[in-house]
């Protein structure tokens, strides 16, 4: 399994390191769609990873999802990986035939039921990519598990909208009719897939944190000043140690997260990873920036690449506090001394 | 470096109700002065009872009294005792790092001599290192052995010896060779040592620290003459054996858990006050951090399972466990409002007292965090 991973993750970030000098990313900044991109990834079955191997996907399950979203965090890929992936995960669990086109994923708010045929237009608020997209994803919620439909595009009013990384995270008001069939998701609520999402964007701030912290001992060891390189400074070192700390908490959280997938512990260890990475992400930009200075500083410069999406994405899905209140009313509302045999608790495996 | 984390078997996790079931039969040694760093706080019987269950040495060889069960193992026993706050201070050392010392370096006499009798609970060590003028510049030290007829003649002093009264040896690490004048021959010429606590010419005082504790002590060697078989591992070599200790000393969950039951007595607390609904986002953060620190450790512990010695990660443990102790009482005290103090009738004013003023210790024990940073700088390629 270790063999297929890495030969995975060799051959991905192969496909990812084409596109680092290309002008994909100024194509998204300016509203554009990397089309050359995105169709690259689709015809390797990239977008597939999650589904089991008589789907087309790699047989790696979410795991192997999640580690494309990593990895795509690292090379600030300007595509939807995260809603591609979990989109084809869904509707391959719906039994619903996998499209051609680019796919993304949202949630309607709770309490709102499914419009059918003459029912009220639907607005839901920040969807990533709506605007390039050929098919959205939409759930619902469900009573025991939550419930999808896939909305053509042309069956939606967009409005434009981005995050400060230049991402496009739309409005989308879908029209009376837009929602067709509606298949159940077995098994799978609305607040899992959220978890799911949120798990994402955990794993694309390890990448860009890592990014980071190798840009940042990049220029350490690259900028002289009075006399030598500024990475030999303690003040310097110090904080770079910090950063590489803040990385390793945010991808050793998502990847204990992803062992959890499945078992009873899944949610909680997805809270630790979303509150784990935001922590991280904020530390890591402001170390990056404090080493790099002026240069790192401006628009020209690659460093934002990887810090503008640090800042996007903690916001994404649930903050930090979001999450850490829900985590603490969770252990709020354990018995008395209930804290550490919940801590430690484990579905056997 | 990699944290590749790890889920723990259902054999491992069996220890677990094993411990709480021995910690709710032996309830009376959890009292409210050793819940905190309980892992300073010394006691010979509940040691001893640790010895009999099988318990210390759990990784070591059979034919040295030891469990041979699997550093995991050993991990889901020890964070028990810890997050519960046991006072297993008397045979820490011995059984995280003396131990493996001596199953890497020591000679087929001392491993016969010493595992077995700390594997009982009743053989206890404690670690000499720093001195007066060498706190971070460990290579600096000054303490000498001169051979003599038979052995080696000690002189110096070392400072900061928790256990020292306690303990009947002490690790020692002096130096064997005059020390270089050259930077880069500086770590040469360094020797660890067995010493006989009760050898003639040996003199111990406690050092009181401002939490009140006396674990640390002062220990004079005034020409204290130790044997030739007491040297540990290779002349000269001392220095690079030290290194090898410190991933079973940095990465372990002493270095997140010192302080757990503060937090757990905080959470039961605000259950059902009115800072309950503000507490949560605190509470859930802290938790986050601790379930990650965890994980972190876990694989650190998986890690020296495997053979390997994890160094940089270990400190990264270090570091980021020590911080989160620090911050707990710090940030628990916005929501959980109490004047601390030592003799209050609530168990939480003692808790946080107890936090407070034994947190500065928590960075600066087994390396401080600013030399751990420069550590992981050299590990990145900054140095």
């Amino acid at each position: 399994m270790n063999e297929i991973k890495t030969l995975i993750e060799n051959s991905i970030s192969s496909l990812f390191e084409n596109y680092r000098d290309s002008d994909a990313v100024a194509t998204m900044e300016s509203g554009g769609f990397p089309e050359k991109y995105w169709r690259d990834i689709y015809d390797g079955g990239w977008t597939r990873m999650a589904l089991p191997e008589e789907d087309g996907g790699a047989g790696m399950g979410l795991p192997g999802a999640y580690l494309l979203m990593r990895l795509s965090g690292y090379h600030a890929v300007p595509l939807p990986l995260v809603e591609a992936l979990l989109g084809t995960y869904l509707l391959g669990i719906a039994g619903v035939p996998i499209p051609e086109g680019m796919l993304t994923v949202t949630i309607a708010d709770s309490g709102v039921h499914p419009p059918g045929g003459g029912e009220e237009p639907l607005a839901i608020k920040r969807v990533p990519w709506a605007r390039h997209a050929a098919q959205i994803v939409v759930l619902f919620p469900g009573e025991h598990a939550a419930r999808l439909a896939l909305v053509d595009r042309a069956e939606c009013v967009i409005r434009h909208h981005v995050n400060v990384a230049g991402e496009p995270r739309d409005d989308v008001v879908l029209q009376p009719g837009a929602v067709g069939k509606i298949y159940e998701l077995p098994g799978i609520t609305t607040e899992r897939v959220s978890a799911w999402l949120a798990l994402g964007r955990a794993a694309q701030i390890a990448g860009a944190s890592f990014r980071a912290l190798e840009r940042t001992v990049g220029y350490a060891n690259e900028r002289t000043q009075f006399g030598q390189l500024i990475g030999k400074y303690q003040a310097v070192q110090q904080q770079i140690a910090e950063q590489a700390e803040c990385a390793h908490a945010a991808r050793c959280s998502v990847d204990a997260a992803l062992l959890q997938i499945d078992s009873s512990q899944e949610w909680e260890s997805i809270a630790a990873a979303k509150i784990v990475a935001g922590e991280a992400a904020g530390k890591v930009c402001r170390i990056a920036h404090a080493v790099h200075a002026a240069i790192g500083f401006t628009q020209e410069h690659s460093l934002q690449l990887s810090t503008r999406r640090l800042w996007a994405w903690r916001d994404e899905y649930g903050n930090e506090a979001l999450w850490a209140k829900t985590l603490g009313d969770l252990c709020l509302g354990l018995e008395s001394g209930g804290l550490w045999p919940w801590l430690t608790r484990q579905t056997s495996n | 470096m990699n944290f590749t984390p790890i889920v723990l078997t259902e054999t491992e996790n069996a220890l677990r109700l094993e411990v709480r079931k021995f910690l709710d039969e032996h309830g009376s040694f959890l009292t409210n002065s050793c819940a905190i760093d309980s892992w300073f706080v010394p006691s010979p019987e509940f040691s001893r009872l640790l010895g009999k269950r099988g318990w210390i040495g759990m990784t070591w060889p059979r034919q040295y009294g030891g469990g041979e069960r699997s550093y995991l193992e050993r991990y889901v026993v020890i964070e028990e005792l810890l997050a519960a706050g046991a006072p297993v201070g008397a045979h820490w050392f011995a059984d995280r790092q003396t131990g493996p010392l001596l199953l890497r370096f020591g000679t087929e006499e001392q491993k016969s001599f010493f595992l077995p009798k700390m594997v009982q609970g009743d053989c206890y060590f404690a670690i000499g290192m720093s001195e007066p003028n060498s706190g971070s510049d460990l290579a600096s030290i000054r303490t000498e052995a001169k051979r003599v007829d038979g052995g080696w003649e000690v002189t110096g002093q070392k400072i900061w010896t928790s256990f020292a009264l306690t303990a009947r040896y002490l690790v020692l690490l002096c130096r064997s060779a005059p020390l270089s004048n050259d930077r880069k021959h500086r770590h040469e010429g360094m020797s660890q040592f067995i010493v006989d606590l009760e050898s003639e010419g040996v003199t111990r005082r406690p050092i009181c620290n401002l939490a009140g504790e006396d674990h640390f002590c002062e220990v004079f060697f005034d020409n204290v003459f130790v044997p030739e078989n007491r040297l540990l591992g290779k002349e000269d070599e001392g220095w690079h054996q030290v290194m090898a200790e410190l991933a079973f000393e940095r990465s372990g969950p002493e270095r997140f858990l010192s302080n757990f039951q503060l937090l757990a007595e905080a959470v039961d607390l605000l259950r059902t006050s009115s800072s309950c609904e503000s507490g949560k986002q605190l509470i859930g953060q802290l938790i986050a951090r601790l379930m990650v620190l965890r994980q972190m450790s876990l694989s650190v512990a998986s890690q020296l399972q495997a053979g390997a010695l994890p160094v940089n990660e270990a400190s990264i443990v270090k570091d980021l466990g020590t911080s989160f102790e620090q911050d707990l009482a710090e940030c628990l005290r916005m929501v959980v409002a109490v004047e601390p103090g030592y003799d209050a009738e609530e168990r939480i004013s003692h808790l946080f007292s107890s936090s407070i003023l034994k947190a500065p210790s928590f960075s600066l024990r087994g390396g401080t965090r600013e030399i751990l940073r420069g550590i992981l700088a050299k590990g990145l390629g900054l140095r």
